[in-house]
């Protein structure tokens, strides 16, 4: 597996999202996260996680930091009442525990003084309705990475969170009288996201560990 | 306020049991959905005990079936249903485990109680809910806000259930259901044993409480979630209300 010009890592899934991203921040081909699921029971299940991580930690060490992104695809809008068990497996519960793995590895690479970037899907509060599976992931990991920022913070590792509309924005989700957005959203991950992950990948950003920035043109505000 | 009819999850014990109890001291008809049939029956004589009327059925609220059919039972029993109280967490969630050391198959279960149970109550309960005007409330904590070093898999899926009930609240609120969170702090069995666990917990966590002192699941946390329940609420929807003695300074 390659890392760009070697000081940045990226752990995505390979799509359009991801490669705008790896192409603005400089990582030529993402670490992709497996979709390993319990083929013999949860021993097994986090015995092949186990062992990835450790495979993939033997062969990457990015100097300059981490950047978590884009895992999921096919971010498809869908009232919770119309949810099938299988479908919200889908949209829910294998991208979280796929998501805590990505943090994970991304704690096992970033070195002592670096940075963790996470990029989240994430509708803005206005345009929320219909969207429960992203919201519900992008929250939880938002949380999860202020606690992966407490873990790490004792050796200098800074974790933060972007999150964006661009891949998830439905214009049919916000009720009517809702505000409209301002120009340019929901936004393109060139243009408004990797200039705030590049942000806080640098010394700029020495005082923020922890947060969560809406990287929505101002539609979230909570 | 009139007799209504609720639900409460995970309501054997502590905060849960609290929320049954100060629902009974309104004349309610309170359900408790639980796994452990003995508790459960003892919490139902209790809300009886309390003024309520209380009734055990035995639920798994990570089974989609098993949800549906008791929400089926309770409204075919009492015929309609005002009310729904999402209070079950995983069996995992006082434990402390290193965020890095966490297995897929204890993430897997924290969401499969904690945010798949409130899908299926969710789904299960929406019909009814319609018909009554009724209310969602799920409990999230702090920990949803600040995150949590050892707790992170209880931390997250706390924060995954916000954000679900703050979308549901959208969704639903045109049908006339109104769903809210609430983030207590109280003294309870889980609490207990986590303290026991981490006797530094019990320090640092009662060091930062302005009042001093844990909530009260019945005298405290009840009486907030019997509000969002009720017609004084009626206007309240989409939010969390931290019931935690001014803990954790959101805002």
């Amino acid at each position: 597996m390659t890392t760009g010009r070697g000081d940045l890592v990226g752990i995505a899934r390979r799509g359009p999202v991801s490669d705008a991203l790896g192409a603005a921040l400089g990582w030529a081909a993402p670490v992709s996260v497996p979709d390993l699921a319990a083929p013999a029971g949860d021993a097994a299940w986090h015995d092949a996680v186990a062992d990835w991580r450790r495979q993939v930690a033997g062969q990457v060490r990015p100097a300059r930091g981490v950047v978590v992104a884009a895992l999921e695809a096919d971010l498809v809008p869908e009232p919770i009442d119309e949810v099938d068990p299988q479908r919200w497996q889908q949209s829910f519960g294998r991208p979280f525990v796929r998501w805590f793995t990505a943090l994970q590895l991304a704690a096992d690479l970033c070195a002592d003084g670096g940075s963790i970037v996470v990029v989240l899907d994430r509708p803005s509060s206005l345009d929320a309705a219909g969207c429960g599976a992203t919201v519900a992931l992008a929250e939880g990991i938002a949380t999860a990475a202020r606690s992966l920022a407490q873990a790490t913070g004792p050796r200098g590792v800074r974790v933060n969170t972007v999150t964006t509309p661009a891949h998830t924005h439905d214009p049919t989700a916000a009720l009517a009288g809702s505000p409209p957005p301002l120009a340019g959203y929901p936004g393109d991950v060139a243009t408004h996201v990797a200039g705030a992950v590049r942000l806080l990948l640098t010394p700029d950003a020495a005082a923020f560990t922890g947060a969560t920035f809406h990287a929505d043109l101002g539609r979230s505000w909570a | 306020m009139s007799t209504r009819t609720v639900v409460v999850t995970g309501a054997s014990g502590g905060v849960g049991e609290g929320i049954a109890l100060a629902c009974a001291e309104a004349g309610w008809r309170v359900w408790v959905l639980a796994r452990r049939e003995a508790e459960g029956r003892a919490v139902a004589a209790a809300v009886d005990a309390a003024g309520g009327t209380g009734r055990y059925l035995a639920c798994d609220v990570g089974d989609r079936p098993s949800v549906a059919q008791a929400i089926d039972a309770v409204v075919a029993a009492d015929g309609e249903l005002h009310g729904a109280v999402h209070n079950a967490t995983s069996g995992r969630s006082s434990l402390p485990i290193p965020m890095l050391d966490l297995t897929p198959a204890e993430l897997a279960d924290h969401a499969r109680v904690s945010v798949d149970g409130l899908v299926h109550l969710a789904q299960a309960c929406l019909p009814h809910l319609e018909a009554t005007g009724g209310a969602l409330v799920a409990l999230t904590s702090e920990a949803a806000f600040e995150g949590k070093l050892r707790l992170s898999a209880y931390a997250a899926v706390k924060a995954a259930e916000r954000g679900l009930a703050r979308t549901l609240a959208r969704e639903w609120g045109p049908q006339g259901v109104r769903v809210n969170c609430i983030a207590p702090l109280a003294s309870s069995p889980a609490m207990v044993d986590a303290f026991e666990r981490d006797p530094t917990m019990a320090a640092r966590v009662l060091g930062r409480i302005p009042v001093g002192r844990l909530g009260d699941a019945r005298a405290d946390i009840g009486p907030v979630v019997r509000f969002l329940l009720g017609d004084d609420a009626r206007y309240v929807t989409g939010q969390t209300l931290m019931v935690d003695g001014g803990s954790c300074a959101i805002a």
